[in-house]
């Protein structure tokens, strides 16, 4: 299977204190990767640091080729939106900014915000913004597409969403998911268990 | 310049429109701080009549820490809300550069306008050279904003980051103070433009340059970090 | 071999500090017995800017392997190469400093003796003291981050956008012809021929004593930080636990889990 992100002797400290250390792994088409692990154990800084907004302290890793604006999506807990921007205006801004399509029609109706469109992100409640946050993760088609947390303010239909944007980015590339409830592991084929 | 880059710098600007015009909150404050400086400091000078190179060095010291308190607000607020992972993950740092200095020119030199009307205003000061006074003005603006967009971009991440920006941002900009000063009170009557005026213009021009050039590639360097 | 080289340098120290106090007066100032501390004086600003070069290059060393190229987007770069740059552009930055203070000092005290005035807004001290100013803003710039990666990455953009300015206080702000005029500071004076004789070889002689402690003081202060970044990075050793760090492997899923 090919591969499309290898991750190499990945390490990160703060101060005098290892994160994760000695990471490695590979994740080809197909693979679901789930990140379980308690509060503070690192999760999130293992997905800021494959996405490189943590610079890392040993290791690699190995995105596929192309411009990684294109090939990775990362959707996080504690990413913000504009407050004074609309929804339709923050898809237009990160297509620009892309150099990709904006897809804003058929985005909208992907996660189901097309009857907010023209509302300014500040109305918009907390399940609304993961949706919005979801929907510019993917909007370039990622090959790696990272989640963190993605159910936490998201109804059912939310978690719904989620799994149908799992199944999809499965035939797409590969996708990792940082999570604290255990119900998210059946998204996933493969787990990482976070000790620290 | 290809398309993409103009679409991508725009992009950048069109943002920092949109979020300024819908909350107003950064112009309203520059433009309050800028007012309350020029009052200040026309208000000590009592209604006496001040030389042209007391009234360029004190324009030059408002438009200075005008420039210094809210124009490197364009990065810092990106921080403290939380959005510059966005930008990160989907934006190339020159785009950001570019499209933050070019909103950044535009708010500065509207400010400078303002603040300069007012205080030649408040000093009864007659501007006699207007080409140099405007070229003064403008490059000076162009240093500001290009310097303090990239001492904002180094400031944003550190936990008094609000005032670390300012702090690094005047020093830096003390060179070019002078230098506007210099062709400032020249354009305002004391001098000449051999003695030294037109060479400051030139001077401001090339310091606007240099740091306009070399403000992109630092950046770009910190942006990840 | 070592401690000869160190008795040599006290040696020729002492040699030139003599030699400084028996240097013929300078009649043209007006204390001309105090015209000396000029010997004292002209190396440091001649070693600060070499050495706020020799920083900024380090500084430029510390983004290497980051593509800089217009519209990169992912900066990669070798965390332990980065770190030993960070130390190399510290050392160069401090001692830099320390020649600045220095420089400010002696001129202050020459300030003094042949003007009466301990600061009299001659535009040399003036663009000299906004120099200071500058380069003590980059060590806010360090204080402000604690984690090293981060206080590496900007200490170094703060130094190289201060390059520029410098430049330009130190060589271009004091000759232009209007501040010139107004300065009693003398320029150009070894260009121009105006040192020779015996101060000439004086000043030539503890500019190269100078430049001898700051290549020895740069050294250990290298040496020093290299060793607290290896200690800091061998905590396997220092772990009580003989473990590493938290890690994992990655397996499959069991859902009846």
């Amino acid at each position: 299977m090919a591969k499309v992100l290898r991750v190499d002797r990945l390490g990160k400290k703060y101060g005098g204190r290892w994160i994760f250390r000695g990471l490695t792994f590979e994740l080809g088409l197909g693979d679901r990767l789930v990140i379980l692990g308690r509060n503070g154990s690192g999760k999130s800084t293992l997905l800021r640091t494959i996405a490189g907004l943590t610079q890392r302290n040993e290791g690699s890793v190995v995105l596929p080729e192309g411009d990684p604006r294109h090939t990775l999506g990362l959707s996080a807990l504690e990413q913000s939106v504009y407050a004074q921007l609309t929804v339709e205006e923050h898809l237009e801004m990160t297509a620009e900014l892309r150099g990709c399509p904006a897809r804003i029609d058929e985005l909208l109706e992907k996660i189901d915000l097309a009857y907010a469109r023209g509302v300014l992100a500040s109305q918009l409640s907390t399940g609304m913004k993961a949706r919005l946050k979801i929907g510019m993760a993917i909007q370039a088609n990622p090959m790696v597409l990272l989640l963190d947390e993605p159910g936490a303010g998201l109804d059912e239909d939310g978690r719904n969403l989620v799994s149908r944007i799992t199944e999809e980015q499965a035939e797409r590339g590969c996708l990792i998911v940082a999570t604290n409830d255990p119900l998210e592991r059946r998204l996933a084929n493969l787990e990482l268990q976070l000790a620290g | 310049m290809n398309s993409s880059w103009r679409v991508e710098i725009l992009a950048i600007f069109r943002k920092e429109w949109r979020i300024e015009m819908r909350s107003l909150s950064g112009l309203v404050t520059a433009f309050l701080f800028s007012v309350v400086t020029v009052y200040a400091i026309s208000f000590a000078a009592l209604n006496t009549h001040i030389p042209p190179t007391v009234v360029s060095g004190m324009l030059w010291v408002a438009l200075l820490f005008s420039a210094a308190s809210s124009l490197t607000r364009t990065f810092l607020i990106e921080e403290e809300l939380g959005t510059a992972d966005l930008l990160r993950l989907v934006a190339r740092p020159h785009a950001v550069f570019w499209g933050k200095a070019l909103f950044n020119i535009f708010q500065c030199i509207v400010t400078s306008v303002l603040v300069t009307i007012l205080f030649l205003g408040f000093t009864s000061t007659q501007v006699i050279i207007p080409w140099l006074f405007g070229v003064s003005l403008i490059a000076g603006c162009l240093s500001l904003a290009g310097a303090v967009t990239l001492c904002g971009a180094i400031a944003s991440q550190a936990s008094n980051r609000s005032m670390l920006a300012a702090a690094i941002a005047v020093p830096l900009l003390l060179p070019l103070v002078a230098l506007g000063v210099s062709g400032m009170r020249v354009s305002l009557g004391e001098g000449s433009l051999s003695g030294g005026g037109s060479g400051a213009a030139i001077g401001l021009i090339g310091y606007a340059v240099a740091t306009l050039a070399t403000g992109p590639y630092i950046f770009a360097a910190v942006w990840k970090s | 071999m070592k401690t000869a080289l160190k008795a040599s340098f006290g040696l020729l120290t002492g040699w030139a500090t003599i030699w400084s106090f028996t240097v013929p007066d300078v009649a043209a100032f007006q204390a001309p017995g105090f015209a000396r501390i000029f010997l004292w004086h002209f190396p440091c600003p001649m070693l600060f800017t070499l050495l706020i070069l020799f920083g900024a290059w380090n500084s430029v060393r510390i983004f290497q392997r980051i593509e800089l190229k217009p519209f990169c987007f992912m900066p990669e770069s070798d965390p332990a190469a980065k770190a030993s740059w960070d130390i190399k552009a510290i050392a160069c930055m401090e001692l830099a400093y320390l020649f600045a203070l220095l420089t400010m000092a002696t001129g202050i005290l020459f300030s003094q003796i042949q003007w009466g005035w301990w600061w009299s807004w001659d535009p040399r001290q003036t663009s000299f003291l906004m120099v200071l100013l500058i380069y003590a803003a980059y060590f806010a710039v360090r204080f402000a981050y604690s984690d090293p990666g981060k206080r590496a990455a900007f200490g170094a953009a703060y130094a190289l956008a201060a390059v520029l300015p410098t430049l330009f206080l130190v060589f271009v702000f004091p000759r232009l012809p209007p501040i010139a005029n107004m300065s009693l500071h003398p320029t150009d004076s070894i260009l121009s021929g105006k040192i020779k004789g015996e101060y000439a070889y004086c000043v030539i002689l503890i500019l190269i004593l100078f430049t001898i402690m700051a290549v020895y003081l740069y050294n250990i202060r290298v040496r020093t930080g290299l060793a607290e970044f290896e200690l800091e990075n061998n905590d396997a050793k220092l772990d009580a636990g003989g473990d590493t760090a938290p890690t994992g492997v990655v397996r499959p899923v069991s859902l009846s889990e």
